[in-house]
This record gives C-alpha cells, sequence and structure tokens, in this order.
C-alpha cells in the first residue's frame, strides 16, 4: 500500500458541509470566552483590581497552587521516574490506577477526600490525635489541587524520562556518576522540556480545580476561596469581580496554552 | 453503510433533540425554588401534577443564583425566594409582576451528633477554636445569621462583644443552606446555623438542634411569583394558588414552614 497526497484539482469542489460545520463548533467553542473577555475587560477591568474580593481570590490561588506545583514536583518526580525506568509486578496496573483522578469528576474525588481525611473519615481519628486539622484550611485547597493535577505532571514526566538515550545515562555511570548524579546531571536536564509542559499543565488544573475544593475546603475569602470558587460566590451577588476574575482565568489559560505549545515544539529530540 | 447521506445524521439527531419526551397532557412547567424549599416543593409538585395532570420541573438553588439567572434571561414560570431582598429587584426590572407571601420559617443552630460536641448552647458559639459553618451573606439565610448574631449580641445575656468572636470563629460561609447541613452533617463543622426545615428526617438522625428562642430569632418570609414572560400563565397561576390552598400549606407545614394567611406584597 502506498500512501499519497490526494493531488489539488479544480475538478474536488470545496467541502461546503465541513465547513459550515467547523464554523459552527469553531463559534460555539469561542464565542463565550470572547463574550467574558469582553465583558471582564469592560467591566472596569483596572478598578476591580483593588477590589479585596479580587485581590484574596488571586492570593489564595497564587499560593496553594505554588504549594501544590512544590509538593506535585518533590512527591511526583520520583513516582514517574520509578515508573519510566523500573519493571514491577502491578506496573501497568499502577500506571493505570494513577491516571485515575484525571478521569474522575472532581466532586467524587471531593467526596473520597472527605471520606478519608475528614474528621470523620478513615484517618480523621488518627490525624485529630496528631493536632492536625484539615477541615476547611487552605491545605485542604491544596489537598484538593493535588489529587487533581498531580497525575497531569507524573503522565508527563514519565514519558520525558521514558524519552532520555539510556546510553547516554549508562555512559555517564561507566565515567563514575552515582544514580543521584545521572539523574540531576542528565536524565532532569533531557526531559526538562516534558517535565515544564507537565508542570503548565498541572498548574493548569489546580488553578481550575473547582468540585473538590468546595465541598473538601469550603469557602472562605482569604483563607480557602480560590479564584474558581470567587467567581461562583460573585455570580450571586456582585457581578463585576466575577466577570474580572473570569476575564483573568481567560488571559491565564491562554497564557498556559500559549506555553504549553512552545514547549511541545522545543522537543526536538 | 457507505452512502449515508452527511445530512442524514443531523436530522436524526435533532428528531432525538426535539422529540417530545412523552406523551403527557397538561402543560410543563417550570418553577425556580429557594434550596430550603427542596423537599416541601418536590413534594408540592408530585400532588400537583397529580391533581392537573402536567410535569411540574424544580431547579432548586440559593435564591441568589436563581435572581441572577432570571435576570440573565433564564426560562421560569414562577419563583420561589427565601426572602425580599432576591425577590424584590425582579419586580422592579418588570420580570415579575407581584410576589405573595406563602410561607415563613425560621432558623435553627445544628451540631452534629458525633464527634467531640464542643457545643452545646448558644453561648458555646463564640468559643475559641469552635468550627462555624453558616451561609454567605449573599445568601438569605446567611443575612438572617448575621442579624440573629447581631441581636444576641446586642442582647448583653452573651457578653459584649458576642457577635465579633462567633464571627470569628466561621470557617466557611457557603453558597448554600444545604452545603451548610451538609458539613455539620458530615461532621467537618462543629455548628451550622440553618433553617428549622433544613432539619429533614434524614438529617435529624445525625445533628443536634439548638433551638434560638423567638425573641431572638427572625421570621423568614418567602415570596412567589409568576414571571411576566411565563409561556403557561395558567398553569403558572394554578401553581401558586396550590401552594397557597389548604393542601399546599399543610404539605409546607409537615416539612416544619409555618402557614400563613396569603397576603399581596407592596
Amino acid at each position: 500500500m502506498s500512501f499519497r497526497k490526494p493531488k489539488p484539482s479544480t475538478a474536488n469542489p470545496l467541502p461546503v458541509l465541513p465547513i459550515v460545520a467547523s464554523l459552527v463548533l469553531i463559534a460555539f467553542l469561542l464565542l463565550p470566552t470572547l463574550v467574558v473577555l469582553e465583558r471582564g475587560v469592560g467591566a472596569g477591568f483596572a478598578g476591580a483590581w483593588l477590589n479585596p474580593v479580587v485581590l484574596e481570590a488571586l492570593r489564595v490561588s497564587l499560593v496553594t497552587t505554588a504549594i501544590t506545583l512544590g509538593l506535585t514536583v518533590i512527591l511526583g518526580t520520583p513516582v514517574a521516574y520509578l515508573l519510566a525506568r523500573y519493571r514491577f509486578l502491578g506496573h501497568t496496573l499502577l500506571d493505570t490506577l494513577l491516571d485515575l483522578p484525571i478521569v474522575l469528576p472532581p466532586v467524587v474525588a471531593g467526596v473520597g477526600l472527605l471520606l478519608t481525611f475528614g474528621r470523620q473519615g478513615l484517618l480523621g481519628a488518627p490525624l485529630e490525635m496528631a493536632g492536625i486539622s484539615l477541615a476547611f484550611s487552605p491545605a485542604a485547597v491544596v489537598m484538593a489541587q493535588l489529587f487533581a493535577s498531580a497525575p497531569f505532571f507524573i503522565r508527563a514526566a514519565k514519558a520525558g524520562f521514558m524519552a532520555v538515550d539510556r546510553d547516554i545515562e549508562d555512559a555517564a555511570r561507566i565515567d563514575g556518576a552515582s544514580n543521584l548524579q545521572v539523574f540531576g546531571f542528565i536524565t532532569w536536564k533531557l526531559s526538562f522540556a516534558f517535565l515544564l509542559e507537565g508542570l503548565v499543565l498541572t498548574w493548569a488544573r489546580a488553578l481550575g480545580e473547582f468540585g473538590a475544593t468546595i465541598l473538601f475546603a469550603g469557602s472562605l475569602i482569604g483563607s480557602t476561596r480560590t479564584i474558581t470558587l470567587s467567581i461562583y460566590a460573585a455570580l450571586e451577588s456582585d457581578l463585576n469581580p466575577a466577570l474580572v476574575l473570569s476575564a483573568v482565568m481567560v488571559f491565564v489559560a491562554f497564557g498556559l496554552l500559549f506555553m504549553v505549545r512552545v514547549l511541545t515544539k522545543n522537543r526536538s529530540f | 453503510m457507505r452512502k449515508i447521506k452527511p445530512l442524514f445524521i443531523p436530522a436524526v439527531l435533532s428528531a432525538l433533540f426535539f422529540a417530545p419526551v412523552s406523551g403527557q397532557q397538561g402543560t410543563n412547567l417550570t418553577v425556580f425554588a429557594a434550596a430550603s424549599l427542596t423537599d416541601s416543593f418536590t413534594e408540592i409538585g408530585k400532588a400537583f401534577d397529580a391533581k392537573m395532570g402536567g410535569k411540574t420541573n424544580f431547579q432548586f438553588a440559593g435564591s441568589q443564583v436563581l435572581r441572577t439567572q432570571l435576570e440573565n434571561g433564564a426560562k421560569a414560570d414562577v419563583y420561589a425566594s427565601a426572602n425580599n431582598a432576591q425577590f424584590d429587584p425582579l419586580v422592579k426590572a418588570g420580570l415579575i409582576s407581584s410576589g405573595t407571601i406563602f410561607t415563613k420559617n425560621r432558623l435553627v443552630v445544628i451540631v452534629p451528633k458525633k464527634g467531640a460536641g464542643n457545643v452545646k448552647t448558644l453561648s458555646d458559639l463564640a468559643k475559641p477554636g469552635v468550627k462555624l459553618v453558616i451561609a454567605d451573606k449573599t445568601v438569605p439565610v446567611g443575612q438572617y445569621t448575621r442579624q440573629i448574631l447581631e441581636t444576641l449580641g446586642k442582647s448583653n445575656k452573651f457578653g459584649a462583644d458576642y457577635t465579633a468572636r462567633v464571627l470569628k470563629n466561621v470557617v466557611s460561609e457557603e453558597t448554600n443552606v444545604r452545603q451548610v447541613a451538609l458539613k455539620v452533617q458530615l461532621g467537618e463543622a462543629d455548628a451550622g446555623v440553618v433553617y428549622t426545615t433544613d432539619v429533614t428526617p434524614s438529617l435529624a438522625s445525625t445533628v443536634i438542634q439548638i433551638a434560638i428562642p423567638a425573641r431572638y430569632n427572625v421570621v423568614a418570609k418567602y415570596p412567589i411569583g409568576i414571571l411576566k414572560n411565563s409561556s403557561n400563565m395558567d398553569a403558572a397561576k394554578a401553581f401558586t394558588d396550590f401552594v397557597l390552598s389548604r393542601d399546599g400549606q399543610a404539605i409546607l407545614g409537615k416539612w416544619g414552614f409555618l402557614p400563613v394567611a396569603g397576603s399581596k406584597l407592596p
């Protein structure tokens, strides 16, 4: 079998139906985003930045997602490394199960976190004895974000580690490099674009987390009310902060998307 | 198989979408109702449908959510709010002609049966470290909660800075009264403030109620009205009449609501 590019021919009529169908869906996908942007910028975009509701929401989201990213890198990198470099009993099963939070509805994640780490949950009593109270704390926000977003990093990092040429690692080992040195100087650096892409995706998911957070962490200005929760709460009283925060999210989303594009393009090896 | 006309698929899809769900007699009615009315209105809907042979659909949410949705063009026939503040703006905007108070409600403090139980009285709400969950100030019940806390603070029975100390214990401001109840039910919160009607039979088995004396309590008045752009004016009128009828009031009473003699709003 041979595949040949179809020759452009004048006899081939314009694909009217696909074009019309595409336009409908494209308009459907882009119009709401543009309207949010337009209304958000129109709703006194500059003035709303001084609104404590907006500022507090941004602060809570930035702090919690930063901690989530840190934890994801520290705890997720070893998992991805083990999955990429070693074969063990249950490897495939574990690999699949770790993707579960990506597919799971966020509300289910929230219920799961509550039933596990809540005060009446599985680990509630031991945690209470240790003097740890997660309910309604920013820590609960971080846990909800970590649960929902860490798998994105693990996936990308695993793909990155697998793409690194093992011969380079082995060569370094022969030259007397320790495992940690090999990882730090070779594996990490060569898969950096993948890791960064994973981080961007993780951040995007953490920033947008809503269902698990509202259930597990509650909603209090300056403590657990993130951007998404703030949009939800503001929608019900004062529309302006909600519109401004929504516009901010559109900008951030576009920026993240752009970053992912650039990163995946630069993956030349 | 190969020669299915592309137009065939959209045609089938649209037929599926726009086909009537069932061959029911009577009209379809859409009722937007405050979250606190979830149980009582569901039952009223069943009784009303049995009587009229139509199908009444409900959307339950915080009144402020419903108001925003209606302001932005959501289609409904009847709107029942938990307070006037989330109802009057719709009258002023010309979306609803007028409202009638159809029921009343009071507030109560609930604490989880299981767990530490460090809240036993109203004054305990001010104890440091108590995790209190209330509704956001934009939600009617959240507004009432703050009103009651102010009254309790002014009574001098609980100490001068009672209100401030209680509000300091608030760990979450929920956007819906049922979320407040849920968090107490799950034992995550030490206490919450909800409507007496939120303590449904299923909730009553998991929480303990701490009554708020009538002189500190508020009487929440619920207005109901018909949307001006309703396409089922007659059915909508029949529904509001049914809510105000003896049968309707009896169902509301069963779920803990206080009866009213129907009175037109100013």
